[in-house]
């Protein structure tokens, strides 16, 4: 399933899909072994394929499994919401998507598609590179590692999944039943933006309820409880109009 | 006294006056037959014409004469000898007979022609009356409108309709409904779209007066509309010979238009045709003045735009000469990199506002918390605010509203950036969320200038920069009508004021929502 290269060992293949010529040889440029692969022992080159259509970049990608995705949303063919979906069908090669439209709505539409990452044009080079690269090492980890323990510190809180348990410097913290699961659905995805979606789906299960309206004040309930200061979180991060994210060492506040 | 009984009295007697009057005249005989033998001739006469002229006025010209006749044939037979016959002895008595019947010939027409033109002098004043409330109707009403309908109530009521409508010719040739008074369901005429009624858009201009009849048949231009009974009754209204409009008026039972009453019609109909107009030229007007405003608005843009984009394209273009001629280039692509910004982010705010003018902005309003808006614009707004010392501070409760949160968050982002770029460096910018009734208020206040008196409002227009900006506080001049039109997309509101002791306050208010217990 993953896109393990049939290429030559130590080769990662990157594959390029925009109808714009000048975008592709800018992103193929800046894709150099030394900006991409790094800490990555390994590898020691990298491919770049060129596709201009939707068409063309499924075929591609069906043929020569690549590594990495850089699709741009405006193609003349298909939309790229839909070529995200068809590649995920079969690959679970990391998708980075890059758009001129910013739009939050269409972030996390592309996110629930199964593109991994979201840049808007026009980008800055080295941002791209660093969430490139960052895709590359988190693709590599979710393959090797498996989840760790049930107990995660949050700063001074700790959480025991397990024992369904939360404590703050010792004394514990009541989390109604839909905190919990909200918390442990973010904690054992960490570093991953989980769309409002996915998060209703792993707290409810499939079922459409009116308790899901009200996703983001449990959020802000959940804060209130485990952040310092609820409107500078350190662990749950809000990614405006698509979803959270967990940050696992929290980041440090503005 | 209305037209209808002025009518009776100088026509048509009822029966009723024609049997009171034919008993006054049989009592008078009966008196005077008794009481023969005392009276003189001239007693005689003088009596039946004192009834003559009573029947007359009372009864009419008809009456009057009839009475007369009566009277003379009774003066004959019962009082001028040879008694019960109708022959006369004495020569003189042929004299006082005749000159009786001369007499009340004249007087009876005498007095007919002096009711007639009483009852006409009245109509007249009527006429007069109705004009002046017309004409003082058409000038007091402060909205061109509402005089039309004032003008309308006075038409249906001089004319005893049930309503009365005006049809406006378009500047395009339309024919649009102006006003109506109805006595019928005002609602089913006020409301009455156009074209509802075709044959006022048919008329207008092509013929002077369309009838409708009871039959449900329709008569272009009758030769006359008196004594004919119609439904409806259609005018072309003009103004200087150009036909203007259509006016209708209606009746369920039926009108009937006399001479008189279409002569009032004329008059009131000319005054109708001035207020279409002045409706007519109240909407061109307005849409030439709001028109004009868009286009000072639009070319105000252009000429910002222009400036705004070609400034940072110069600058790139001439540093890109100046490496292509062999210029160090690494300071000079950092600036070619921040004017690209600079570009980007007036694009971005363009397509932004043009997005909301032209009311493509669809919020996905979701119940969000207070904390998380604030908490992700100071997130965001974190590299603008430097060293701003930022001062929250929240309710106990968590307070939620419905918005959309991208959307939202754009707009108090854009406040912090705005205070952070007016205010004095390191002062503190606060920032507040409280529940005001079914508002959530979101709060930014600054220790900067404020804007200056009078301007409270500019500032939320395209490219406003208060005057003595710094140019180093440099923006693309629409964040702030860019946040309106947001805060009203979502239901809200944006507002100024200047904060007690000095700086800036805006508040923003959207849709609160109460939360479940936990």
């Amino acid at each position: 399933m993953t896109g393990e290269p049939l290429t030559p060992t130590g080769t990662l293949t990157v594959l390029v899909i925009d109808d714009e010529p000048q975008i592709r040889r800018l992103v193929s440029n800046a894709l150099t072994a030394d900006a991409l692969l790094g800490a990555d022992g390994a590898r020691t080159a990298v491919r770049v394929l060129e596709a201009a259509t939707g068409s063309e970049g499924i075929d591609i990608a069906a043929a020569e499994l690549p590594s990495l995705i850089i699709l741009d949303l405006g193609l003349p063919d298909r939309s790229g919401l839909e070529v995200c979906r068809e590649i995920r069908r079969w690959s679970s090669a990391p998708i980075l998507v890059l758009s001129a439209r910013h739009q939050d709505t269409e972030k996390a539409a592309l996110l629930d598609a199964g593109a991994d990452d979201y840049m808007t044009k026009p980008f800055s080079t080295v941002e791209f590179l660093a969430r490139a690269r960052a895709r590359l090492r988190h693709a590599r980890s979710a393959a090797s590692a498996a989840s760790g323990s049930a107990v995660v510190r949050l700063g001074d809180t700790t959480v025991d999944v397990q024992l369904r348990r939360v404590e703050r410097d010792g004394t514990p913290v009541h989390l109604t039943p839909t905190e919990f699961a909200l918390l442990c659905a973010l904690v054992q995805h960490p570093r991953q933006t989980m769309t409002h979606r996915q998060l209703f789906g792993a707290v409810w299960g499939n079922a459409e309820g009116d308790a899901q309206q009200y996703l983001r004040v449990y959020v802000g309930h959940l804060r209130r409880k485990i952040e310092g200061d609820p409107v500078r979180p350190r662990f749950i991060q809000t990614e405006p109009g698509v979803g959270y994210r967990f940050e696992p060492d929290g980041v440090l506040p503005v | 006294m209305t037209h209808e009984a002025a009518m009776t009295r100088t026509n048509r007697a009822t029966a009723q006056t024609i049997a009171l009057w034919l008993a006054a005249l049989i009592a008078t005989t009966l008196v005077m037959f008794f009481a023969r033998a005392e009276l003189d001739k001239a007693h005689i006469a003088l009596a039946y014409l004192l009834v003559v002229l009573g029947s007359s006025s009372a009864g009419g010209r008809v009456l009057g004469l009839s009475i007369a006749g009566a009277a003379f044939l009774a003066f004959n037979y019962l009082f001028l000898p040879p008694y019960y016959t109708l022959v006369i002895a004495n020569p003189l008595d042929w004299l006082v007979l005749v000159a009786f019947l001369i007499t009340s010939i004249v007087a009876a027409q005498l007095l007919y022609r002096a009711n007639v033109t009483a009852d006409t002098a009245t109509r007249r004043a009527e006429e007069v009356d109705r004009l002046a409330t017309l004409g003082a109707e058409t000038l007091s009403a402060p909205d061109a409108t509402a005089a039309l309908v004032a003008m309308a109530v006075v038409i249906r009521d001089a004319l005893g309709a049930d309503s009365c409508e005006f049809f406006r010719l378009d500047n395009d040739g339309t024919v649009v409904h102006a006003a109506a008074a109805s006595r019928l369901g005002d609602v089913e005429f006020q409301h009455t779209p156009v074209p509802a009624d075709g044959l006022a858009s048919w008329l207008a201009g092509r013929a002077e007066v369309a009838v409708e009849l009871p039959d449900g048949t329709t008569r272009l231009d009758p030769s006359s509309t008196e004594s004919l009974l119609v439904r409806a009754l259609y005018r072309t209204l003009r103004v200087r010979s150009q036909p203007v409009g259509v006016l209708r008026v209606a009746a369920r039972e039926g009108l009937m238009l006399s001479a008189d009453r279409a002569r009032l019609l004329d008059a009131l109909a000319y005054y109708a045709a001035l207020g279409v107009e002045r409706v007519r030229l109240v909407a061109t007007a307005e849409r030439a003045e709001a028109e004009r405003e868009v286009e000072a608005l639009r070319s105000a843009l252009l000429m910002a735009v222009s400036h705004d984009l070609r400034t940072p394209l110069t600058t790139i273009k001439g540093l890109a000469q100046e490496i292509a001629r062999g210029g160090s280039s690494v300071t000079r692509a950092a600036i070619i990199e921040q004017e690209a910004d600079r570009l980007d982010a007036l694009v971005g705010d363009l397509l932004e506002l043009s997005r909301i003018q032209a009311g493509a902005v669809r919020p996905a309003a979701d119940v969000n918390t207070a904390d998380e808006l604030i908490g992700a614009a100071l997130q965001r707004a974190h590299g603008p605010l430097g060293v701003h010392p930022v001062v929250v501070s929240l309710s106990d409760d968590l307070l939620a509203a419905r918005f959309d949160f991208s959307q939202t968050l754009r707009i108090v982002v854009n406040l912090l950036e705005n205070a952070a770029k007016y205010a004095a460096a390191s002062s503190s910018i606060e920032v507040a969320a409280t529940r005001d009734g079914g508002r959530l208020l979101i709060t930014v206040a600054d220790e900067g200038p404020g804007v200056p008196v009078g301007e409270e409002e500019r500032i939320f227009e395209p490219f406003y920069r208060p005057a003595g900006t710094p140019p180093d506080v440099r923006g693309t001049g629409l964040g702030l009508s860019i946040a309106r039109g947001l805060a009203t997309a979502q239901g809200g509101t944006l507002t100024y004021r200047t904060r007690t002791g000095g700086g800036a306050l805006f508040t923003l208010a959207l849709p609160a929502v109460d939360l479940p217990a936990e």
